[in-house]
């Protein structure tokens, strides 16, 4: 397993059968429309609709946030104050240019990816052009490893305020444990893919049955890692079945 | 309006969504919804908002409550922003208020406004006081119009709140939505609740529907347009219980 990068973690080549988690969770994809025409692109800022545009022609697009999700962090990081900011899992940039147009201007938010070949190629020019890269520092690698990396440099305990996680589920746990001691007490740490398609709420084996072996494995990692959170005292948690499924967890403790 | 909707004669009348069908949610099955209650919602609700909500669910107008969800995401955001000064429009038993009210700070307040206070009264007073957070409720009874005019006409209230809930005549939303952009403080909250009511919003035009769907619908599609123009707000849409607007105050 790769490590970061949903993508490459996860198995390339069920990209096809990854369709399971890109329709929405919601009743009707009417509704859905009408929430992204009547309250998400009417206030997309420009560069943000290039990148999701450019996104979308990726072959790997299938990875990318959704864009009721990253308008509902924008305004997460601007509720929160936040100023520091941690991304794991980066791809093309579509959060990570959200992330960045939110903070302040002497805000930071750390990219970290196993690969920085979609962002380098698709989104690192639109967030230049945007004006925001020297918000942007960006760690190649395992994201195990730089998140260690992040907790060993001196004043990182408790100085970021936001972090979006969208990588590798095996590692979610994981990445966790870290990101409870990088992100402050009142910061928020928020999970993607929670709810891969629906999957999670499969009643039984009739229902088990009907999903790929892929989205069984994700659908049960899921259950693991929703089941953890809730039991998790450090954090306050709420789900939202918005994109994928989003945990958003408050560290309390 | 005469007819409620399809326009035959009386025969067959339209169900009102939130009453059609057995779809208790926005989300693609009930069975997803029972998920996300089960296991992040349920297992951390304080048992006083429980108990109201129980109580609540009993009462005959229990379509209006709010369910446990959205209650969970309400104290998340009132600690998130570090509220003090809270305003609800539209109380019913109190079910939202005690969310609120248990997530402001010790030393804080929620201004509760609704036209009758009896459903509060009768179910609420008493859990809110049993959860011992009766000192931040100060409950005005009468219409949340003039009430949010006389709050405005006090000395020092403009932008001396941080956040607000508005659980009411969604008609009206548009109105209140003026007032609570002065009383609440730039930077803080205005939180819309039934702004996608069970869907109605999204339907096409000469889509079947009652007479009160219809009418409440068109309301809110105002309402939602309204907020994603102005430009006094960054707001954002969430398909938590009957939906969910989250406006915070930028100018």
């Amino acid at each position: 397993m790769a490590g970061t990068g949903d993508g490459a973690g996860e198995g390339k080549g069920a990209a096809g059968g990854g369709s399971l988690h890109r329709k929405t969770l919601l009743k009707s994809e009417l509704l859905y429309q009408y929430i992204l025409e009547s309250a998400v692109f009417p206030r997309e800022p420009d560069c943000l609709r290039e990148l999701r545009l450019a996104t979308t022609e990726h072959p790997m697009a299938v990875m990318a946030a959704s864009p009721d999700q990253v308008q509902l962090f924008g305004l997460l990081i601007e509720l929160l104050g936040a100023k520091n900011a941690i991304e794991v899992g980066v791809f093309t940039g579509y959060s990570l240019l959200a992330t960045a147009l939110a903070l302040p201007d002497d805000g930071k938010v750390v990219a970290i990816d196993v690969s920085r070949e979609s962002y380098d190629e698709v989104g690192a020019p639109v967030i230049d052009k945007a004006g925001v890269a020297h918000k942007v520092d960006f760690r190649v690698g395992l994201a195990l490893p730089v998140l260690d990396q992040l907790v060993a440099e001196e004043g990182n305990k408790g100085r970021f305020d936001f972090a979006f996680v969208d990588a590798d589920k095996v590692n979610f746990l994981n990445y966790h444990e870290r990101l409870l001691q990088l992100v402050r007490v009142g910061g928020l740490i928020a999970y993607d893919n929670t709810l891969w398609g629906g999957s999670v709420a499969a009643a039984g084996p009739a229902d088990d049955e009907a999903l790929s072996e892929r989205d069984r494995a994700l659908a049960g990692l899921a259950r693991e890692f929703n089941a953890a959170i809730a039991g998790d005292r450090r954090v306050q948690a709420c789900q939202l079945a918005i994109a994928d499924g989003v945990m958003l967890c408050r560290r309390v403790a | 309006m005469a007819s409620a909707g399809g326009g035959n004669n009386g025969g067959d009348v339209l169900p009102d969504i939130h009453r059609a069908g057995d779809s208790k949610t926005l989300l693609k099955s009930n069975a997803l919804y029972q998920y996300i209650l089960d296991t992040t919602v349920l297992p951390q609700e304080p048992p006083c908002l429980r108990e109201l909500r129980h109580l609540t669910d009993k009462h005959e107008l229990a379509l209006m409550a709010s369910p446990a969800d959205e209650m969970q995401l309400l104290g998340m955001l009132v600690k998130m922003i570090g509220a003090k000064n809270a305003i609800e429009v539209g109380v019913f038993t109190g079910h939202s208020l005690l969310a609120t009210a248990l997530a402001l700070p010790d030393d804080g307040k929620v201004v509760a406004i609704d036209r009758d206070r009896r459903c509060y009264d009768g179910v609420g007073r008493a859990a809110v006081a049993k959860a011992g957070v009766a000192h931040k409720v100060d409950f005005r009874e009468g219409v949340a119009l003039d009430v949010l005019d006389q709050l405005l006409a006090a000395d020092g209230s403009e932008g001396k709140f941080d956040f607000a809930f508005v659980d009411a005549d969604k008609a009206n939303y548009v109105n209140y939505h003026e007032r609570l952009l002065r009383l609440v403080r730039v930077g803080g909250l205005v939180v819309y609740d039934n702004t996608l009511w069970g869907g109605a919003v999204a339907m096409p035009p000469g889509a079947p529907m009652s007479a009160m769907d219809r009418s409440v619908s068109a309301a809110i599609k105002v309402l939602n347009a309204f907020v994603a123009a102005d430009p006094r707000v960054e707001a954002c849409q969430l398909p938590v219980a009957d939906g969910v607007t989250i406006c915070r105050r930028t100018v």
